[in-house]
């Protein structure tokens, strides 16, 4: 079975502007974990926003399952760090809102969807609520439900827990690690927070600064095994690994820190 | 730290009347005294109202008292009992409601056209680029100058007032919607995008729905625009609504009568601002 996702030579440029200039590669397989890791800038964004073909490659192509992608469809779900719900609907109508153009399911097989998912992420005694009237975290866990609602199998996610607290932030990269697992998601998500990307990842792709370049991937899979638990990041073998990884990515950025 | 925390324990503790407080502790009002301090409940009303009837007092008593010519400028009283009897012998009431008709329907025409101009300029760079330079440009003709062009047109019926009006609102609410637009959130866009939604449901079902609450917001603005363009076309060209009394009460010099009509439209204008603030604070209750 090939790759899920593959970069084959991608490019971007934004009229003047070279975001992704050396042709970029990258195979990420199914059910794959994968975390850009990278300084502000170095183009990890614009790459994951072309898999959801919110942006379009210059030159180069991606493709999901072999065929490349299109236009932004439910398959592929964007969680972004800020607006990452409506603040115009409850909670249960932002993770249905994943289903709204669903014209394949009736709407009785909607509802309960977006109820199942609404439960999955510890919502559903929020359902009423409005986005405004809950925590910051909760809101990143309406985005996930709606994602996950939506059927998407690619998850791409845009620093998600950029704008949350240190505890809030462990609670629900937790939950995300277990989520994946169990609904088996192919996931992309950009952070430049290495113990994030440590924690959540199978394999963190670390980014250099402009012109945009792997400089090194981490295989954490093979370190860490798949199963994340909070006990594991007070643990020799992560605390080894975040060493290693700082390192790697101060190079990355050049001593630009 | 603790003047602080007496600061913030004033208003917590309910609405202590100012007065009584103020003889126990000297600094019981804190939120008169500091910067951006809020309101306790009642007070900011209080306040309202007690200056606007301050005005008023020192107002009557300075007629009172002669200082004024009641000719140029009569009491508050004067103007009271002139309302009255205009209400009971001059048909003031319809006159009011044949202006409140005028100003819904230009307002109404304008904001109809305007929602969705507006929203195409921001939403298609290349709408924008076609309309804003003849939208400026008539944005900033005054409309007065555009009264005799008006009568040519369409005559002194209805329609120059209606025209007149709409001319007022629209150019200059086709930007603001355009505005509302542009503040949208890219990320509520793509959102939308990603769980399979296409442009026309993207502009109907997010980018309305997430502009939704400014929108109201100017189109409250822009109401209260159309008061002035109105009075204008009713002064110009009419034989009824607040402008024609206004103006035909200024031929015999009765002032009382003049200030009586402007009341009126300053009543109205308060009344609708009130009403449309308390359907926004109702229908956007999620903002909150």
């Amino acid at each position: 079975m090939g790759p899920h996702l593959q970069f084959d030579h991608v490019t971007k440029r934004f009229g003047e502007v070279q975001v992704v200039e050396t042709p970029f590669d990258l195979a990420i397989a199914r059910h794959e974990f994968v975390v850009f890791l990278g300084p502000s800038g170095c183009g990890k964004t614009t790459l994951m926003r072309m898999v959801g073909g919110l942006d379009l490659p210059t030159t180069g192509e991606i493709r999901l399952d072999g065929a490349p992608v299109g236009k932004p469809d439910h398959r592929r779900g964007m969680v972004f760090q800020s607006y990452s719900s409506f603040p115009w609907l409850t909670v249960a109508q932002n993770v249905a809102f994943g289903l709204r153009y669903r014209s394949d399911l009736t709407e009785q097989e909607k509802a309960v969807r977006a109820e199942r998912y609404l439960d999955l992420v510890g919502l559903y005694e929020f359902s009423d609520h409005y986005p405004n009237q809950v925590s910051g975290g909760m809101r990143q866990r309406i985005a996930i439900a709606r994602t996950l609602a939506a059927g998407s199998d690619v998850l791409l996610m845009d620093e998600p827990f950029g704008a949350l607290d240190a505890l809030r932030r462990e609670q629900l990269q937790t939950e995300l690690r277990r989520i994946q697992r169990r609904d088996a998601k192919t996931i992309v998500f950009v952070t430049h927070d290495v113990e994030e990307a440590l924690f959540l990842a199978d394999r963190v792709v670390v980014f250099s600064k402009r012109p945009t370049r792997i400089v090194a991937e981490i295989d954490v899979k093979s370190r860490l095994g798949e199963e994340r638990t909070l006990e594991m990041r007070d643990g020799e073998d992560f605390f080894a690994l975040r060493r290693e990884a700082i390192g790697t990515v101060r190079a990355a950025a050049g001593g630009e820190l | 730290m603790a003047v602080e925390g007496r600061a913030i324990d004033g208003p917590a503790a309910g609405a202590p009347a100012a007065p009584d407080a103020g003889s126990r502790r000297p600094s019981a009002a804190p939120w008169l005294f500091r910067l951006r301090a809020p309101l306790p409940r009642y007070v900011g009303p209080a306040f309202a109202v007690g200056t606007s009837f301050a005005i008023l007092g020192l107002w009557e008593f300075t007629a009172r008292l002669g200082l004024t010519t009641p000719m140029f400028f009569p009491a508050p009283s004067a103007i009271f009992l002139a309302m009255v009897r205009m209400f009971a012998e001059q048909h003031l009431l319809w006159h009011a409601w044949i202006s409140t008709l005028r100003v819904w329907e230009a307002f109404l025409l304008a904001a109809v056209m305007a929602v969705p101009i507006g929203m195409l300029m921001s939403g298609y760079r290349a709408v924008g680029a076609a309309l804003e330079p003849a939208v400026d440009f008539i944005r900033y003709l005054p409309v007065p100058a555009l009264v005799p062009l008006s009568i040519i047109w369409f005559g002194v019926g209805e329609e120059t007032k209606i025209f007149l009006l709409w001319l007022g609102t629209f150019f200059q609410l086709v930007l603001l919607v355009a505005d509302d637009m542009r503040r949208v959130p890219q990320e509520y866009v793509e959102i939308a995008y990603t769980v399979g939604a296409n442009q026309g449901q993207v502009l109907k079902d997010v980018a309305f729905r997430a502009m939704l609450p400014g929108l109201v917001d100017n189109l409250r603005i822009t109401l209260g625009w159309c008061w002035t363009y109105l009075i204008i076309a009713e002064i110009v060209a009419a034989d009824s609504g607040l402008g024609f009394v206004i103006w035909a009460a200024r031929r015999y010099m009765k002032t009382p009568e003049v200030m009586a009509g402007v009341v009126l439209i300053g009543f109205i204008g308060l009344a609708t601002d009130q009403l449309l603030r308390l359907i926004h604070r109702r229908a956007f209750r999620y903002l909150a």
